[in-house]
């Protein structure tokens, strides 16, 4: 494990660390146009799709229009650039800003800024004559338009989902919180991806000291890209060797704003639709979006089979492991005669055979993820057919481990946050192994070294075991009505809230006049 | 290095500390019922049942007959231990007593004393003490085991069902332990008969079982039994009625017949007195449940008739508690109730003069029966609907 971290944490050599860097020239614009072009040409070699577009707007000023013809959207440019630029020929005025009509115009003299904009779907105008350049933001591009998110389906409840684009994204935000204290501060993260990373948060409901920690944790980041939003997740997170997630990933605008405004902080990273939220507490794990959709009680009972079949999903395979090889005179004495029985042709110990039973489970799951769908089906079915049947009749498997195990797969699947699920589907293994050689002691170290690790577990400063007190008790064991949860759940040390007034439980008594 | 080191000893201690049992449970035999008889030569002889776990694994079509559910093994030896160990010898999994429901003791060696075969149920921690213990009435325990009860998938288990059912006295390992160590009791133990010798129902092989009434102990040897019908009575004065059936005779003048009730709650309530002299006994039992049974000619939705019905029943009962006192105190002398044992608990200092001579006393106390039963039901219909309305006493 040492070595292991050792070799983890360790420092790539010098040598490396001058390739990993890619030296950013930093130039200035030239006073003429012509430098500028061929400086520009010489940064951008073998590029089909930058286009230079000459337009000459007097007699001595001319100017030279540049953008990437894939990232932007060339109507804007046809419509609002250079129409304008070529019917005002004889103006008088040297500056297209003034004729441009496009909202976002910026200016610089920094030829790398003018390079970095030009990769995000800005169109650059130069002029002779002129040290200074225009940014026109034209970014367009190809998106995909809303759809329901696919890793989180629901029943009951809104169902656009995040997509690639984070501009929608943070408008499907916006649009869901219509308040100026909704923050979104943008930074860039990856020095070849560019990565557009926006940290979004309620002003005055999140904490301030962990929307601080978050800036910093994610300006800390130096890597050449960042593909999804996995890899800032990876990087932030508080304790890396933990099975549990310690940020929270959704594709659904309404969690986030949701967990906005109980005062968590979002993380928006440009083309993922996986939104980050921290804190995550382990709670976050079972909540289920559709939890506040659907009426409180059913809610509630939801939740609780949700615990059972959590404990289920870790637990079940151990304890039958451990009961029948330790402790068989806990099985009523039926029973105990018919697993015996159906045991009686097995040539495995039971723990080889749950153990073999739950990695093939696994193996199925996972070639079912990967397989494309039409194909999907099929490895579900010779699945079901092989483990189910054969592997029984062949005598072995015994039917009660195919029971066990399939029950578990199924539990595992009532976790509604997936990264959650794989944590406890991971833990399962341990447990196992230890149950199989210590019985039911091994199930309780194992379960006490989990409780170990969960209770000290932080995330972003938070406990990863936060709203288990008395306090926030209205969205843990029960969902509270939402008219009853009066207090925002308090998240370590912050103070008490309101969210609503009391004493809203609709009754027939209420709004008459006494 | 050294934290390394230290972390090994850590868990190691977790590891090491405890003994590992670990056993596939097709490495075991379970055993699901014992037996013990004296031989001839005055040696005990061990038999154990043990289940086979019947592989119908698939059971696609492959029901190939009778299979066996079960086979008996028996050993000789001075004691206990050492006929288990002949016993684990002769099997090729090893023994697992934890889920042995009843054990069985042949008549013989209940008479001879059991004392010798108990001591070996206190000590091993697999050995539970909510076994159900049983004296088999005029036959060896053997047979008991090797008897094919149809209904279970281990015939022993049928009878445990009997037990728990508790229809007749129902005793277990750690009741008897307790009865025979507390002062004033005797202990007492379930019989257990053959059914087939007694020229009952005979099926093929199958030989039934029955239940049959109560042994008495004394000084850990039997000294004498009480039939169903007595136990009944018993099952009053012991404060183990629970769901039991009372009938009773009436003959009023012209009305004649039977009449049957069952009970939904019993209890009893026992007073000792010790003023010189003989100790008085005062026994007040009371029922509570509904009339089953109605052969006479009396309309019971009458109260004045219900009260003839209740009247006799009470009188059933009382009769049947009398009998069993008058067995106990006068022909086996032995005190099973626990007369003795509640004047311990109620009267210590008097029972501390009574306790020597309390085997001579007991007989002589004097047992007053008090029966209050309290009908609330009586079915759906007053008298039976079969007779005409003349024929009905109003």
């Amino acid at each position: 494990m040492r070595r292991l971290r050792k070799w983890l944490r360790s420092k790539p050599n010098a040598r490396l660390e001058q390739e990993v860097a890619f030296p950013e020239e930093s130039f200035e614009l030239a006073y003429d146009l012509e430098q500028n072009e061929r400086k520009l040409r010489q940064l951008f070699p073998n590029c089909s799709d930058l286009v230079f577009r000459n337009v000459r707007l007097n007699a001595k000023t001319e100017c030279l229009v540049v953008y990437l013809t894939t990232l932007v959207d060339e109507q804007v440019i046809e419509e609002h650039i250079l129409k304008p630029l070529l019917a005002s020929s004889e103006s008088l005025k040297p500056y297209p800003e003034d004729r441009i009509s496009v909202g976002k115009i910026e200016r610089t003299k920094q030829g790398q800024e003018l390079v970095r904009q030009l990769l995000h779907g800005y169109t650059a105008i130069l002029t002779s004559m002129n040290e200074q350049a225009w940014l026109v933001r034209t970014n367009g591009g190809k998106q995909r338009s809303l759809e329901e998110p696919s890793s989180e389906p629901v029943i009951r409840g809104p169902r656009d989902g995040f997509i690639e684009n984070i501009s929608t994204n943070m408008g499907l935000l916006r649009s869901r919180l219509k308040t100026s204290t909704l923050r979104m501060e943008a930074l860039t993260v990856g020095r070849l991806t560019q990565t557009q990373v926006v940290i979004s948060y309620l002003e005055g409901i999140a904490k301030q000291a962990v929307v601080d920690e978050v800036r910093e944790r994610i300006a800390r980041i130096r890597i050449d890209g960042i593909i999804d939003s996995s890899y800032i997740e990876e990087f932030i997170e508080d304790c890396p060797y933990s099975p549990f997630p310690q940020v929270h990933s959704t594709e659904r605008p309404d969690v986030v704003a949701a967990e906005l405004l109980e005062g968590r902080v979002a993380i928006l990273v440009e083309n993922t639709p996986f939104v980050l939220v921290v804190p995550m507490t382990l709670m976050t794990g079972v909540q289920a979006s559709e939890d506040y959709y659907i009426r409180w009680p059913i809610a509630t009972f939801v939740r609780w089979i949700r615990f059972l079949f959590i404990s289920i999903a870790i637990f079940a395979p151990p304890l039958y492991v451990a009961i029948t090889t330790f402790h068989q005179e806990m099985i009523p004495t039926n029973l105990v005669i018919s697993i015996a029985s159906s045991r009686e042709a097995v040539p495995f110990p039971a723990l080889i055979e749950a153990m073999l039973m739950e990695i093939i489970f696994e193996a199925l799951r996972e070639a079912g993820i990967r397989l494309p769908k039409q194909i999907g089906q099929a490895v579900s079915i010779v699945g079901a057919l092989v483990i189910g049947q054969a592997a029984v009749l062949a005598g072995i498997i015994s039917a009660p481990v195919v029971i066990i195990v399939s029950i578990t797969g199924i539990a595992a699947f009532t976790i509604p946050r997936y990264s959650f699920a794989n944590g406890i589907r991971l833990l399962r293994f341990p447990m196992l192994f230890l149950a199989g050689t210590l019985g039911l002691y091994g199930i309780v170290l194992g379960f006490i070294a989990i409780l170990l690790h969960v209770t000290s577990l932080r995330s972003f400063g938070v406990p990863y075991f936060t709203p288990i007190s008395f306090g926030s008790i209205k969205d843990i064991f029960i969902r509270a009505p939402i008219w009853a949860k009066t207090l925002r759940p308090q998240i370590a040390g912050s103070e008490p809230s309101y969210r609503e007034p009391e004493g809203q439980q609709p009754s027939p008594r209420r709004g008459k006049r006494p | 290095m050294k934290r390394a080191i230290a972390g090994v000893l850590l868990v190691s201690m977790l590891l090491v500390s405890g003994c590992w049992d670990r056993t596939e449970i097709n490495d075991l035999a379970f055993v699901s019922g014992a037996a013990f008889d004296l031989t001839k030569d005055g040696e005990y002889l061990l038999s154990l049942q043990i289940a086979i776990p019947s592989s119908s694994q698939g059971g696609v079509g492959s029901s190939d007959g009778e299979k066996e559910k079960f086979f008996v093994l028996s050993a000789v030896g001075n004691n206990a231990n050492e006929a288990f160990e002949k016993l684990q010898k002769k099997s090729s999994r090893r023994l697992f007593p934890a889920h042995r429901s009843v054990i069985f003791i042949g008549e013989a060696l209940a008479r001879h004393g059991i004392n010798d075969i108990l001591d070996v149920f206190t000590h091993d921690p697999r050995q539970r003490l909510r076994t159900y213990i049983m004296v088999v009435k005029g036959g060896e325990g053997l047979d008991i085991l090797e008897a094919k009860y149809p209904f279970e998938q281990v015939p022993i288990e049928a009878i445990k069902e009997m037990e728990a059912l508790s229809s007749e006295l129902a005793v277990t390992l750690g009741e008897f332990f307790m009865a025979a160590s507390s002062p004033g009791i005797s202990p007492v133990m379930g019989v257990i008969m053959s059914e087939g010798d007694s020229g009952g129902v005979k099926s093929g092989d199958k030989q039934l079982v029955k239940l049959a009434g109560l042994a008495f102990f004394k000084e850990m040897k039997v000294v004498g039994f009480l039939d169903s019908e007595e136990t009944n009575g018993f099952l009053w004065l012991t404060d183990r009625m629970k769901y039991g059936r009372i009938n009773a005779i009436i003959s009023e003048g012209d009305v004649k017949g039977n009449v049957g009730m069952t009970l939904n709650s019993a209890h009893r309530k026992i007073t000792t007195e010790v003023n010189g002299g003989a100790p008085k006994v005062r026994i007040q039992l009371q029922g509570v449940g509904s009339l089953v049974e109605n052969n006479t000619r009396l309309d019971i939705s009458r109260p004045n008739n219900l009260k003839l019905v209740q009247h006799a029943l009470e009188q059933s009962v009382e009769r049947q508690v009398r009998d069993v006192v008058a067995k106990l105190q006068k022909q086996y002398k032995v005190d099973s109730v626990g007369f003795g044992m509640d004047m311990y608990q109620n009267h210590y200092k008097q029972w501390k003069t009574l306790q020597p001579k309390w085997e001579q006393t007991f007989p002589e106390v004097k047992v007053a029966v008090d029966v209050q039963l309290a009908l609330t039901g009586v079915g759906m219909a007053g008298p039976p609907l079969q007779l005409k309305e003349e024929e009905i006493v109003k």
